[in-house]
């Protein structure tokens, strides 16, 4: 009888099944099954394993929205501020709370570039407040123009932004009228009552009427912020020289907003910046000059670090653990793109479940935490970024263990 | 009867850092289909080592090794897997089942890898599982069960995916008198049925009347090969075989 190594399955006893003749190229899902079941059989570990990502993708998210919570606020202001094309300032201001003032008379050069549709003057400033049980608070001051009332609340909680018209009328936000500027309770355990409509402050011994609750992105500061007029802000304000903070300008429809600026820097020896630019040289600012980014990118990369270190560490002994195993397989005819194929499975599944676990516990945080001090803000980039580091884990972790089932002696199945 | 195996003058040393360890030298050996051989000898003679050749586990230094008329050491990285998949069974002194997995899912595993459904695999499984005399344990976890059983679960492993050649590293030598007979009993009665070809490596002489035929192993030669145990001349014969 001529035989043929890889000669054609004779039936089999009992009953025949034919065992495709291709090579074992072509893998099926049961294999991926039998690799599940070998990873969930092992609870310790997968457990271990799940905990390990989901600490790793917590850490890395929340983190990371804090920093970008916190970055935010810097700008809190500025995206409050859309209306104006060009913010105009002093040369040397370096961030938003970094007020140089300006003489009166640079709106009216302002006003007379070429291109500039309307521009109007804006005066934002520290001013302390007493409140009614004698106590102060220092408050961040907006006086807005007082014919346009450009740059005023984005959202109007009660009341509206013309009420600043009215007599005395400044605007206060929504959560210093419940916390900060809040008066307290009539006994000393009772809750603080909420700064309402009609209220009154004393802004810098002058009396102000609570006229409009509004509702702004918090600043980085997270002091009250109180909206007026211009021509008010003006007479809070202690007496000096210079209190014109910023020029608020348009661009007239058709003029290109940087030649614009480029004409105002030239002709008023000003700094012109869109609020997008005012908003990156702020952040920059922030970034430069404070422990914040360092910081958090330590943590960040302190999560990142952890992870790799306990999945890897985790998922290296399963594989250890399982090294007899794969070697079964190996020796059984599975190949060495299989036996990863499945390792990377395994990990995979680890990945996505402590991703998820993790991210959906970094949320939980920022709900719990919304209407607190906790700067909290997770824009899309964060998840995806958080998955990504968790896949790169993931892909450390097989290929640290592929190289152990690359070298991987199938013959270690013949000892004991 | 034609050839299954056929090794002239096979050689394998293993490289522990700088040291070379011979560990075949110059083996010469012919089985044929259908028969039931076992190989016997010292520790660390070689027998696990030339039956790893002969899988497909390991490759071989020198000479030539034909399994069914091709020599694994010829063949590529795939064709290696396949052969290895399809055309050998494995049986272990240490049983080697997957723990997480039940006995049906452990012996599903070479039909699987040879791209069967999970549904007539765990069903083929169960035929064999029952042809072995567990009917019972179907779904158990191996953790459930005696040695003997286990060794079982892996003789209907090795025997699920119809291979034509069986090798056995020891396959009584963890279990008692009684139950390593029953295991051989298998051995005889299902896997030899199919003109199939068995080697088995072996130090338990209680088995050897099993064996068609005996090949002794000695410092990586075989020295002997005897019809019977009767004939076995253990210490004696230390010469090396003639090269053919
Ligand atoms: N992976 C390895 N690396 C280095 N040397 C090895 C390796 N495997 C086996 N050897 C050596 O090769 C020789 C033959 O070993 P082998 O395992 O084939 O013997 P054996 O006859 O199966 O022994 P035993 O009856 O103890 O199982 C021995 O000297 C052993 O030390
Ligand atoms: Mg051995």
């Amino acid at each position: 009888m001529p035989v043929s190594a890889l000669g054609p399955f004779r039936p089999p006893f009992g009953r025949s099944h034919e065992v495709s003749p291709e090579p074992l190229t072509s893998y099926h899902t049961p294999v991926y099954l039998i690799a599940l079941k070998m990873l969930i059989g092992n609870r310790g570990k997968f457990f271990a394993m799940l905990f390990g990502v989901a600490l790793t993708a917590l850490i890395i998210t929340q983190q990371s929205s804090i920093f970008i919570g916190l970055m935010s606020r810097t700008v809190g202001f500025i995206f409050d501020t859309p209306q104006p094309d060009l913010w105009v300032m002093d040369p040397k201001v370096q961030f938003v709370d970094d007020i140089k003032p300006l003489q009166d008379t640079k709106l009216f050069q302002v006003r007379g570039v070429e291109g500039v549709e309307w521009a109007v003057p804006l005066y934002k400033g520290q001013l302390r407040a007493r409140l009614s049980n004698g106590t102060f608070q220092t408050c961040n001051v907006i006086g807005l123009d007082d014919a346009s009332l450009v740059a005023g609340p984005p959202t109007m909680v009660q009341g509206s932004v013309a009420d600043l018209r009215r007599a005395d009328g400044v605007i206060v936000d929504e959560a210093a009228a419940n916390g900060k500027l809040a008066k307290p309770g009539p006994t000393p355990d009772s809750p603080k009552i909420p700064l309402k409509v009609g209220d009154t402050l004393e802004l810098n011994d002058n009396r102000a009427i609570v006229v409009g609750i509004a509702r702004a992105t918090r600043t980085f500061q997270s002091q009250p912020i109180v909206y007026t007029t211009y021509s008010r802000a003006m007479r809070f304000a202690p007496r000096e020289r210079k209190l014109l903070s910023f020029v608020l300008a348009k661009v007239r429809p058709g003029e290109d907003v940087h030649t614009v600026a480029a004409r105002l820097a030239q002709q008023t020896g000003l700094s012109a910046y869109t609020g997008q630019e005012f908003k990156g040289i702020t952040i920059r600012y922030f970034m430069k000059n404070t422990g914040i980014p360092i910081n958090f990118g330590m943590a960040v990369g302190l999560g990142f670090l952890v992870g790799v270190a306990i999945v890897g560490q985790t998922f290296f002994s399963f594989v250890v653990d399982n090294m007899r195993y794969l070697g079964i397989l190996k020796a059984m005819g599975a190949s060495n793109r299989l036996l990863f194929l499945m390792i990377l499975l395994q990990t995979s599944l680890v990945g996505v479940i402590g991703c998820c676990l993790g991210m959906g516990l970094a949320s939980l945080t920022s709900i719990i935490s919304k209407n607190s001090e906790l700067a909290f803000y997770m824009p899309w980039q964060v998840p995806v970024v958080t998955a990504l580091a968790t896949a790169l884990i993931t892909l450390i972790t097989a290929t640290f263990s592929l190289r152990k089932v690359l070298t991987l002696e199938p013959g270690i199945v013949f000892r004991g | 009867m034609s050839a299954a195996i056929v090794c002239r003058d096979v050689t394998k040393s293993y490289l522990t850092g700088k040291t070379v360890t011979p560990a075949l030298r110059g083996v010469n050996l012919e089985v044929s289909e259908g028969e039931l051989f076992m190989l016997v000898g010292p520790s660390g003679c070689g027998k696990t080592t030339l039956i790893s050749v002969i899988a497909g586990i390991l490759n071989h230094d020198g000479g030539e090794c034909r399994i069914f008329g091709r020599d694994p050491n010829e063949m590529s990285d795939e064709e290696r897997t396949a052969y290895r998949g399809k055309t050998v069974g494995f049986v272990f002194q240490a049983y080697n089942l997957i723990p997480t997995l039940t006995t049906a899912e452990n012996v599903s595993i070479p039909l699987l890898l040879n791209g069967i459904e999970r549904a007539p695999a765990l069903e083929r499984a169960e035929e064999m599982l029952v042809k072995v005399g567990l009917k019972e344990k179907l779904r158990t976890l191996p953790s459930e069960l005696s040695g003997g059983q286990q060794q079982r679960v892996a003789i209907a492993r090795a025997l699920a995916h119809n291979p034509r050649l069986i090798v056995c590293d020891e396959p009584t030598s963890a279990l008692d008198h009684t139950t390593g007979g029953e295991i051989m009993e298998i051995f005889r009665h299902e896997a030899l049925s199919g003109n199939r070809t068995l080697v088995i490596v072996t130090h338990d002489s209680r088995i050897f009347h099993f064996a068609d035929r005996i090949a002794v192993m000695d410092d990586g030669q075989i020295v002997q090969v005897a019809n019977s145990p009767a004939e076995l001349s253990f210490g004696s014969n230390k010469e090396p075989s003639k090269h053919a």
